[in-house]
């Protein structure tokens, strides 16, 4: 069965080394350029970062210019999970050849699980290699880089997103039996899943810190460019009424602001506590499509 | 002697509807035994639950023995399966077929499977998806008989051949099994593809089982009685009444059985095969066979 998997899914490895080796590759060139113009800064680009003048450096620059790894980093799991996940079973199913490979002499048990482990270790890997050279892009840009922007395309977070996409592709593969609607289906779901997480679940991982000030200028990044600034601050008068999130005219005399935040040194806690749910999550669909494939014969 | 298939009570249900219902079947070893029906009548269910393929909703059928569902594993290496419309990954080249053939079974033949293939000149670099419809059921067989499988099951292996990929096929499948001595069950829906190779016959239709039994018995017991007009409730003397077609002087019975002293103006005739399963299709409530008892396997 391993020779089988290899012959039938080794052109859709080949799409997944391509892009990702691209996005690596652009990531790790431009963490390259940085670390060598690093410490004697010829010139600064951006938010202060150093980069040599030569073409070497402007080619650097234009890469984080466009920024195509970071979209890449977002866009590849959901693409593996979609182009590789969906089809796993439901082309069998498409063109009738599930009968063809389950009535020779392994279990359609060992069938699933061979084609799982090595369509999804090897991607897993790759995801996981491709997550951490971004975490090395955002290492040699100093200790007062914000990662929390770019929470979604680092390791650990990247691989686990990559299983989830691809557990959700061979689920919806299974169930619906087609490729395109499978496709569809996974892409919706796993995009509403991330955003679901990321906009309603994150923040509450651990309960943010409260941050109360009177010196009215420092709020957001000002006070501290590495931690997750949630919300607006708000406002209060001196009798502590809230006079709102942004001060414009007529809004009455600010006395002191409160602000909460996710302070930096708790970043890797969240991204290990998000790989964890993403992960379980994904182990769970898995399971549910290996149950699907080997119980609901149809 | 365990048989290669016993169902009994056998019945799929899918959904609301029963694809097959109340199926008693019994397979003898050795057989060349044709599944005929028309579309729709359950062949394809059959064939998939004998194969471990789906789970009966009903009643139970066994294979050498075993449950083809909860001991599949056991059978595997004994079954061979050529799916309807004999499915194969056409992104695979002749050779990568027979190499999945090998990989995925332990009881394999490679030198047989091959030489089956090149007797037929078969190209093994050429692409599954550019073969003929006749060398991609081929292909099919020897996939199927590379285990040498003591149970071959085939769902329609030549619906969408032409005559001559017909002939070939039914031919080269008659010389595998003569050589190998294997049991085969056969579907299909046009009765001249089974009256050549068949020995045995299970005509089904409307998920029920019509008639099943040696094809030269089933010749021997049906016979057309044409005689001067007679009303439907006209004594046989055991012999049973399929089909019965009146015209104004004269009638035809179609009938099980012999009917001792035939009267003055009666003749018998021979029934043809497949004049023998139209007449069962077309008179759907007309079968009826004694169930056989399922026997206990040597597990």
């Amino acid at each position: 069965m391993m020779w089988v998997t290899w012959r039938q899914h080794r052109l859709e490895g080949l799409w997944a080394l391509v892009l990702a080796g691209l996005v690596g590759a652009f990531t790790a060139y431009a963490a390259y350029e940085l670390s060598v113009a690093a410490p004697n800064c010829p010139r600064t680009v951006g938010s202060g970062l150093c980069l040599s003048g030569d073409i070497f450096g402007q080619i650097a620059q234009s890469i984080m210019r466009f920024n195509l790894f970071q979209y890449g980093l977002v866009v590849l799991p959901a693409l593996a999970g979609a182009f590789i996940g969906a089809p796993l079973v439901a082309r069998e199913i498409e063109n009738g050849t599930q009968h063809l490979a389950w009535t020779q002499g392994i279990t359609r048990r060992r069938w699933l699980l061979t084609k799982l482990g090595l369509v999804v270790v090897p991607l897993l890997a790759v995801a996981a290699l491709i997550g951490y050279v971004e975490v090395v892009f955002l290492n040699v840009q100093g200790p007062q880089v914000n990662r929390w922007d770019v929470f979604d395309q680092q390791s650990p977070v990247v691989p686990a997103a990559t299983v989830l996409a691809l557990a959700l592709g061979v689920a919806f593969g299974a169930v619906i039996g087609r490729s395109v609607p499978a496709m569809a289906a996974t892409l919706v779901s796993f995009v509403v899943v991330r955003v679901g997480i990321g906009e309603l679940v994150r923040s509450h991982y651990i309960a943010p810190v409260m941050k109360t000030t009177h010196d009215l200028s420092a709020v957001g990044s000002q006070v501290d460019p590495t931690a997750w600034w949630l919300g607006f601050p708000d406002y209060y008068d001196s009798s502590g009424h809230l006079l709102g999130n942004l001060l414009g005219p007529g809004a009455g005399q600010p006395s002191y602001v409160i602000q909460y935040f996710q302070p930096g040194d708790r970043f890797w806690a969240f991204q290990t506590i998000e790989s964890a749910i993403l992960a379980g999550l994904a182990l769970m669909i898995l399971g549910f499509a290996v149950y699907w494939v080997t119980r609901r014969l149809t | 002697m365990i048989a290669p298939i016993e169902a009994t009570g056998l019945g799929k249900r899918f959904g609301r509807t029963w694809a097959l219902r109340d199926c008693s079947i019994r397979v003898p070893a050795g057989k060349i035994a044709g599944l005929v029906g028309p579309n729709g009548a359950g062949k394809t269910t059959f064939l998939h639950l004998a194969a471990g393929l789906l789970r009966p909703s009903s009643g139970e059928i066994r294979v050498f023995g075993r449950s083809p569902q909860s001991q599949l594993l056991l059978l595997l290496d004994r079954l061979g399966f050529v799916a309807q419309d004999t499915p194969l990954y056409g992104g695979f080249s002749v050779a990568d077929m027979l190499r999945f053939g090998q990989k995925l079974n332990r009881r394999w033949d490679p030198a047989a499977a091959e030489a089956r293939l090149r007797s037929l000149d078969i190209p093994f670099d050429k692409r599954i998806s550019h073969l003929s419809g006749g060398q991609r059921s081929q292909v099919a067989l020897a996939l199927a008989l590379g285990k040498h499988p003591e149970l071959l099951l085939l769902d329609e292996p030549v619906a969408r051949l032409d005559p001559l990929a017909r002939r070939e096929f039914m031919q080269r499948l008659t010389e595998a099994v003569a050589e190998e001595g294997s049991t085969v069950l056969l579907s299909s829906h046009v009765m001249a593809d089974l009256e050549r190779v068949c020995d045995y016959l299970i005509i089904i239709a409307a998920g029920q089982v019509q008639v099943a039994g040696d094809i030269e018995a089933l010749l021997a017991s049906h016979h057309l009685l044409v005689g001067p007009r007679v009303s439907d409730d006209v004594r046989l003397g055991g012999a049973e009444l399929i089909k019965a077609q009146h015209t104004e002087r004269q009638s035809s019975l179609w009938i099980r059985g012999r009917v001792p002293g035939l009267g003055p103006g009666w003749r018998e005739e021979p029934l043809p095969l497949e004049e023998l399963v139209i007449t069962y299709l077309s008179a759907p409530q007309a079968g009826t066979l004694p169930r056989p008892e399922l026997e206990e396997a040597a597990s």
